[in-house]
């Protein structure tokens, strides 16, 4: 009967109770909402930096990531790429040779790392017809074309059609360079990576990288420092890392949060993110909660007054009035999940637009539609802080209750 | 020893500020079956000497026995525990729990008791029939008269099956014929079944009905007197 007379007390003023409900509600949807909307930004990255960027899974001689050297090759790769492409969760595979050198324009020069790539592969991994703005992605079958971002060609002073000169150390340890047109401009959304990255053919790259070998022609068909790896879904990127692992014992796979320690913290606060939302959000509620309980408690003293002197204990009282403040904060919860679901859902699939920022997110390597996203345990942690609020808002009141003096309370006529 | 044993009590507001005296050197029995009336006028410590017989307030010094249980010593949890056992308690302003019906507010008490659930129907019907709200049961006090909530507090009240039932000027909000009405049926429970009640009044119509009148003046009884 505690629990009915709880959860009638509640409503004995209405509009008092509706307005701390709708507040509650808001709380939680907001808390929600802001979770979804850092959550989706984190996505975005995460999901920006693996599409464009490191991929899922990366493959490395085991020396290669910790100097760069440029031999410091695979072994072998594009056979391997075959028996990679033949592993279920594997979806595409992309063989780089990769080495880092200087570019040069007429006017100016900058450092760069150069992604040498098989077009038709990369394709399917990391850089695509899709994102280059002007020109084209290698469809002239012409020697020593290059593609590089857009805001590279500003920096540089050059623009598509333009030839640039790359400098480099090739295979032999000498420096050695070569001129290259610009037959494409990409963008990302992603200017770190933008100003720092320019991508040639590999086999272009790969004869001028062994042209001083005496058995160049062999190496250079073979020549890769990079196999990066595209999963069907990022569950199963430690199954596979592990597998791989097992079978090239000799060779370094790392997964997107090893090549990119960055992604794996944003993760990490994927998690966090939606506590301490959630966590100022019922902070703030919890003033409002006592405030109310306060009142009911105060207005019904001389009831109170009168439960103890007919037998109800001050524990009984106690938990009445916790009860009470429980309920109260539960009603709204349903609500506010409700919304803070609808909300998430909807802006999940169509996405918040923010190009109005995009200038600010692309230096974060975001693009302009966010698609919120919240854990399923999110929910549950908004109920579960929900009910700690609850609890911690209760207390006051309830000792307040148990402090009177029955004697005391019913004089009050 | 009666049901009540009120020896030397007395009570002083403020004790430290402002003294204000209550009551001084009370001493009464009270005897199991009785219907008395405390009387006096306004400040004489009528209601306080309910209070402390009833354990709500604690006297200055003095002692106060119920049952043959002293509970001046008694600890405020003890006494709550107390009362829910031995006292029932009817108040001016009837001060019944509003969100719940009349069968709840009855029925309630006995939940505190932890009695079991058809016990506790079973009396909660028998009682509320007493009063003659059976066919009231399940309104809530705020839909029912003043007379009626009266009687559902004299049912709640008898719900524990008490030693005694502590009632502060009960007809003091009640039109006569609910006074009336009430008092029929707190005599009859006197009567039928030996409730001892101890009402604290100004009411003439209460006054008359009792057997014996303790009159209060200052805070010191001045007459005490059974009436056949």
């Amino acid at each position: 009967m505690i629990y009915l007379m709880a959860w009638r007390n509640i409503w004995r003023n209405p509009t008092r109770s509706r307005v701390v409900i709708l507040a509650i509600a808001l709380g939680i949807w907001a808390a929600l909402f802001m979770s979804g909307f850092a959550t989706g930004m984190m996505r975005n990255y995460i999901q920006n930096a693996i599409t464009n960027v490191v991929s899922h899974i990366q493959i490395h001689h085991p020396e290669y990531q910790a100097d760069n050297n440029v031999r410091y090759t695979i072994p072998g790769a594009d056979s391997l790429r075959k028996t990679l492409l033949a592993i279920p969760e594997v979806k595409a595979v992309s063989v780089r040779t990769l080495v880092n050198g200087m570019i040069a324009s007429s006017q100016t020069a900058r450092g760069v790392q150069v992604k040498a790539i098989t077009p038709g592969e990369e394709a399917t991994v990391g850089l695509s017809a899709d994102k280059i703005v002007e020109g084209d992605f290698f469809a002239e079958d012409r020697k020593n074309n290059l593609l590089m971002s857009k805001k590279l060609a500003d920096r540089l002073h050059v623009a598509l059609r333009s030839k640039v000169v790359l400098t480099f150390q090739d295979l032999g340890g000498n420096i050695t360079s070569a001129a290259f047109r610009i037959t494409g401009l990409y963008a990302i959304g992603d200017e770190p990576f933008e100003e720092g990255h320019v991508f040639v053919r590999r086999q272009d790259l790969n004869r001028l990288l062994v042209a001083d070998l005496t058995d160049s022609l062999n190496v250079e068909q073979h020549l890769a420092h990079e196999i990066a790896l595209l999963l069907s879904t990022p569950d199963q990127v430690d199954p596979v890392q592990a597998e791989l692992q097992k079978r090239l014992p000799g060779l370094r796979i790392e997964t997107y949060r090893e090549v990119a320690p960055d992604l794996r913290l944003y993760e990490s606060q994927v998690q966090s993110v939606s506590w301490v939302y959630l966590i100022v959000i019922m902070l703030a509620l919890v003033f409002g909660i006592i405030n109310t309980m306060l009142m009911t408690v105060l207005e019904r003293y001389k009831e109170l007054g009168m439960l103890m002197a007919i037998g109800m204990n001050k524990w009984r009282v106690f938990r009445m009035i916790m009860l009470e403040t429980l309920f109260l904060s539960l009603a709204g919860a349903p609500l506010g999940l409700l919304l803070g679901w609808g909300t998430i859902t909807f802006l999940g699939h169509r996405g918040l637009d923010l190009s109005r920022f995009s200038d600010a997110l692309a230096q974060f390597g975001m693009s302009n539609v966010v698609y919120f996203a919240v854990p399923q345990e999110t929910y549950a942690q908004a109920v579960f802080i929900l009910v700690c609020t609850a609890f911690l808002a209760s207390l006051y009141p309830a000792w307040k209750a148990i402090r009177l003096r029955p004697v005391e309370a019913i004089r009050r006529i | 020893m009666g049901v009540i044993h009120v020896e030397g009590v007395s009570k002083i507001y403020n004790p430290d500020k402002i003294p204000v005296t209550a009551l001084q050197g009370v001493s009464l029995t009270i005897e199991a079956g009785e219907f008395t009336a405390i009387v006096g006028p306004s400040g004489s410590g009528k209601t306080t000497l309910l209070n402390v017989i009833g354990g709500l307030d604690r006297p200055t010094s003095g002692r106060v026995a119920v049952g043959g249980h002293e509970i001046t010593g008694l600890s405020d949890n003890e006494l709550i525990d107390f009362r829910k056992e031995h006292i029932g308690f009817v108040f001016q302003a009837y001060n019944l729990i509003p969100v719940l019906t009349a069968r709840e507010n009855v029925s309630f008490v006995m939940l505190l008791q932890n009695r079991p659930a058809a016990e506790r129907e079973a009396r909660t019907q028998e009682l509320l029939a007493a009063v003659g709200l059976e066919d009231q049961i399940d309104k809530r006090p705020a839909e029912l008269s003043g007379g009626q909530q009266q009687r559902v507090a004299v049912a709640r009240a008898l719900a524990p099956k008490p030693a005694f039932i502590l009632a502060d000027e009960p007809t003091a909000n009640l039109d006569s014929h609910s006074a009336s009405n009430l008092l029929d049926i707190m005599a009859r429970l006197n009567e039928e079944e030996g409730v001892t009640f101890l009402f604290s009044t100004h009411d003439q119509r209460v006054i008359d009905r009792a057997r014996r009148v303790i009159t209060l003046v200052d805070g010191a009884i001045a007459r005490d007197e059974y009436r056949s």
